[in-house]
């Protein structure tokens, strides 16, 4: 018999946990069904605020209704109060898993995909540390022509918020700017809500999906092909072992 | 938001650049454009600045601020507008919602077509002319992020020549007609507009305007309303009636009760001057006037030390400017206060924004990070990716499967599918419907094979809790079944130290319950790379079989040459499997798969190429399809 093949999901995960794991992070795991506190409140997003209409969420029908998590991030805030239970004073990880949104499939939108969150804190980790965080994790990901770009944003666990642009340049067309990820320095609030002191430590976090990475690095035209069990898809690459 | 350059560009002086230019600068210093075109930007607001910008004069802030060209006028700058009161009007509210509210009575209006002025500024903006009256409300909320109400007053009972207004709370089971002729039910925690004196129900309040009493061709004499409400119970109240308006929209983020007053001296100049009529009076109601922005201090090291970068004091100082912030400095610090409409400017790190926005995120430069004080640890991750690594080389192929299920432990409240409404509580229902598809396609995928193995490592979810599981499938597709699962059991059994019992094509193991981090600690996880993606055809493919006598010493490349130049584009994949030698010849049997992106082949499609390639290989000396 053959050997079987590693979904590409699975590739991209290896990659990007030898990538990061170069640069100091750690892989972390959290519960994909959480609370309101770890996906929402700690996250500065309270209850009845419109910055709850950013993401289109699930809730389960119980006498609490949880959420399935809609983005990792809920999996940074607990390693940020992992950080402040065991007095630490710098932490990186990321957390390269699945998260739910509430929202018409599409091309390019599912209800379940993968995101790659991660952060890292510090006494003196800044903006520009994220800048070259992602610098290099595109370079070595796509390749050395990838470039890095900011946007102004808004996500309610961080501040400043950017969104962060990849130049990509496809073989045979023309180079262009694509947004890969959401970004920024933690808000002090979501520090506190961890119970880390804002004055003494601080630190950036992203999230972006990684379907989005896939589909741009090998041309994969539908998000639908990821997630429905085909073999097809996993086939449809040539693998080879490095 | 749709704004218009021209309507922008009567805040200012100076001619503004056009609007790719004006999409550009938005773009990289503020907010993401959704689309643009000769004079329109539709401009996307987030929340954290729909308080101020959701409107024209805040976009227009916002370039004077990125382009550094003046405002030619500020009204905001202006101290707040005073009316003259009256005893003909008086409006009371529940504290519990009514922050500030602001009411004029005005007499003697006539309501007909806008002015064509009027009528082409709220088009430049996306938005159609209904009347005089309405269409100056709607200029107002589009020009300063103001909402406002008009009744006609004519509809309302009056107590000895006084109209009362009340905004309370709504009681079960009231009904209100909005004026887009919807009729809702309205519950306690929604809030209304009321007719004191007659009790009829005017507008859900913050929301939309009822039709009772709206303004018509009738119309002369008019209650005007501009409030701000606590923006929880308006969110609260949109969200359980589905009803979002510009309003809402607006009301929900906060605006500046400070507003309410520019707003109602907009509203009163705009409607006497396109509908005529005089005001009576204002009443303010603002039982507990809210402090203006509180003066926020930091100093050029926190912007500096927050975002890696090296901006000067003068900079810094000037993109405060720009921002039309007040700054008084104190040594090396800044006391910056915002003005009352910027109600997003709070703590230092709101202001480290602004600056990095201001003077450009592109002014900051990649830093490398600083090596980790520790390794990272990756061993629950590498646990996993060998479990996958072990299955692989067994030849099981990895899948991904929904989450959402028929059945299950934990039911959605709003599920995306009705049929599909729980979270998956295993996946062995997802692995037999997975692996019955994979064995249909396996002439497709993998050519001649005497069966499909596939695995899926996923998280499950049932009463007590949420785990990872470690499904696998097997099914037979030539030849006699085998007795595969028990095999890889036994070996995961020893590496896992997991116990589970297969049934005839599934088998689940708790895989959360193995030891990962201890199977992670010293494994490295094979790397693998992959190629460009190749489509498959959403028709199903067809197979064709053909075997062919041929010489002694012929090799398998020559075969496989001449059928390939045959075949066309239609086929998929060719795998020889079988190959034997029998009186001085050699037979070669391959398996052709054929597939059309464009439609089901039929043999009408396939026996002309088939016949094409038994012509070839005949053609040759010796050589004799079977």
């Amino acid at each position: 018999m053959p050997p079987g093949r590693l979904h590409p999901i699975s590739v991209a995960i290896r990659e990007i946990a030898d990538i990061f794991g170069a640069m100091g992070f750690s892989l972390k795991y959290g519960p994909e069904l959480d609370d309101d506190w770890h996906n929402f409140t700690a996250l500065n997003v309270p209850e009845h605020h419109p910055a709850r209409d950013m993401q289109d969420t699930f809730w389960t029908k119980e006498q609490d209704p949880r959420v399935p998590r809609t983005h990792t991030t809920s999996v940074s805030i607990r390693c940020l109060e992992e950080m402040a239970r065991t007095g630490q004073t710098s932490m990186r990880a990321i957390a390269p898993a699945k998260v739910f949104r509430n929202e018409a499939t599409d091309m390019t939108h599912e209800a379940q995909f993968y995101q790659l969150d991660g952060f890292a804190v510090g006494p003196d980790i800044t903006l520009a540390h994220l800048k070259g965080t992602f610098d290099r994790f595109y370079r070595e990901y796509f390749g050395p022509d990838a470039q890095v770009r900011f946007r102004p944003s808004f996500f309610p666990f961080t501040e400043p918020s950017v969104e962060v642009d990849m130049w990509f340049q496809a073989p045979g067309k023309e180079g262009r700017w694509l947004e890969m990820a959401g970004a920024g320095m933690l808000h002090p609030n979501v520090l506190r809500n961890a119970g880390l002191d804002p004055d003494k430590v601080q630190g950036f976090a992203f999230g972006g999906g990684i379907e989005r990475l896939l589909m741009v690095k090998y041309g994969i035209p539908d998000v639908r092909l990821f997630h429905n069990g085909e073999t097809r898809f996993v086939h449809g690459f040539e693998e080879t072992t490095i | 938001m749709k704004v218009s350059r021209t309507w922008l560009q009567k805040h200012f002086k100076e001619p503004l650049p056009d609007t790719a230019a004006l999409a550009e600068a938005l773009t990289f210093h503020a907010f993401e454009i959704e689309e643009y075109d000769e004079d329109m930007l539709d401009v996307k607001v987030l929340p954290d600045r729909a308080a101020y910008a959701l409107s024209h004069r805040g976009i227009a802030g916002e370039l004077s601020a990125i382009l550094n060209i003046p405002l030619s006028y500020d009204q905001f700058a202006e101290p707040a507008p005073s009316f003259p009161t009256t005893d003909k009007l008086e409006v009371t509210g529940d504290t519990a919602y009514v922050i500030r509210h602001t009411g004029a009575l005005i007499r003697g209006v006539k309501v007909g077509p806008s002015p064509d002025w009027l009528k082409q500024s709220l088009e430049s903006a996306g938005q159609r002319s209904i009347n005089n009256v309405v269409d100056a409300l709607n200029c107002v909320m589009l020009a300063m992020g103001q909402p406002s109400g008009a009744f006609d007053a004519g509809k309302l009972e009056t107590d000895n020549g006084v109209v009362r207004i009340d905004i309370r709370e709504a009681r079960a089971g009231e009904k209100i007609k909005v004026l887009t002729g919807e009729e809702y039910e309205l519950a306690p925690g929604m809030y209304v507009f009321t007719d004191a004196v007659g009790g009829g129900l005017l507008d859900i309040a913050g929301i939309k305007g009822g039709l009772a009493s709206g303004v018509t061709e009738a119309t002369t004499d008019l209650f005007v309303s501009a409030g701000t409400y606590t923006p929880e119970l308006i969110r609260r109240a949109s969200q359980s009636l589905k009803l979002f308006t510009d309003a809402s929209m607006r009301y929900q983020n906060r605006p500046s009760p400070e507003l309410t007053a520019y707003g109602m001296k907009h509203l009163i100049d705009l409607i006497t001057s396109v509908a005529g009529g005089e005001l009576v009076g204002v009443v303010d109601f603002y039982p507990s006037p809210e402090a203006t922005p509180s003066p926020v201090r930091l100093t050029v090291g926190t912007i500096n030390e927050k975002l890696g970068s090296s901006f000067s004091k003068e900079e810094i100082l000037d993109a405060f400017q720009r921002l039309n912030l007040t700054v008084e400095q104190e040594g090396s610090a800044f006391i910056v206060t915002p003005p009352f409409v910027r109600r997003d400017i709070v703590i230092p790190e709101d202001l480290v924004e602004e600056v990095g926005r201001i003077l450009g995120y592109d002014r900051v430069l990649p830093v490398e990070l600083p090596p980790a004080p520790e390794a990272p640890d990756l061993a629950r991750h590498c646990g996993i990716e060998r479990v996958k690594d072990v299955l692989i080389e067994r030849g099981f192929t990895e899948i991904s499967t929904p989450s959402f299920a028929a059945t299950g432990d934990i039911l959605l409240a709003n599920p995306l599918q009705s049929e599909k409404p729980y979270l998956r509580a295993d996946l062995a229902g997802n692995m037999k419907e997975a692996i019955a598809r994979a064995a249909l396609v396996a002439p497709r995928v993998l050519g001649p094979t005497p069966d499909v193995r596939l695995f899926e490592i996923g998280t499950v979810f049932e009463k007590d809790g949420e785990r990872l599981s470690l499904a696998l499938g097997y099914a037979p597709v030539v030849g006699k079944k085998k007795a595969v699962l028990a095999d890889i059991l036994a070996e995961l059994s020893i590496l896992l130290n997991l116990t589970g019992s297969p049934d005839e094509s599934v088998l689940e193991l708790p895989l959360g319950e193995a030891d990962l981090e201890k199977l992670g600690a010293e494994y490295e996880p094979r790397k693998v790379s992959l190629t460009k993606y190749k489509p498959f055809s959403v028709y199903p493919f067809a197979t064709r079989d053909i075997a062919v006598w041929t010489p002694e010493g012929t090799e398998e490349s020559e075969v496989l040459a001449l059928i390939l130049k045959e075949a066309g584009d239609l086929l998929a994949r060719i795998d020889q499997f079988d190959r034997f030698e029998k009186e001085g010849k050699i037979s070669f049997a391959f398996r052709l798969v054929f597939e059309s992106f464009e439609k089901t082949l039929a043999d009408t499609d396939l026996d002309p190429i088939m016949e094409r390639i038994t012509t070839a290989l005949n053609g040759r000396e010796g050589w004799q399809v079977r």
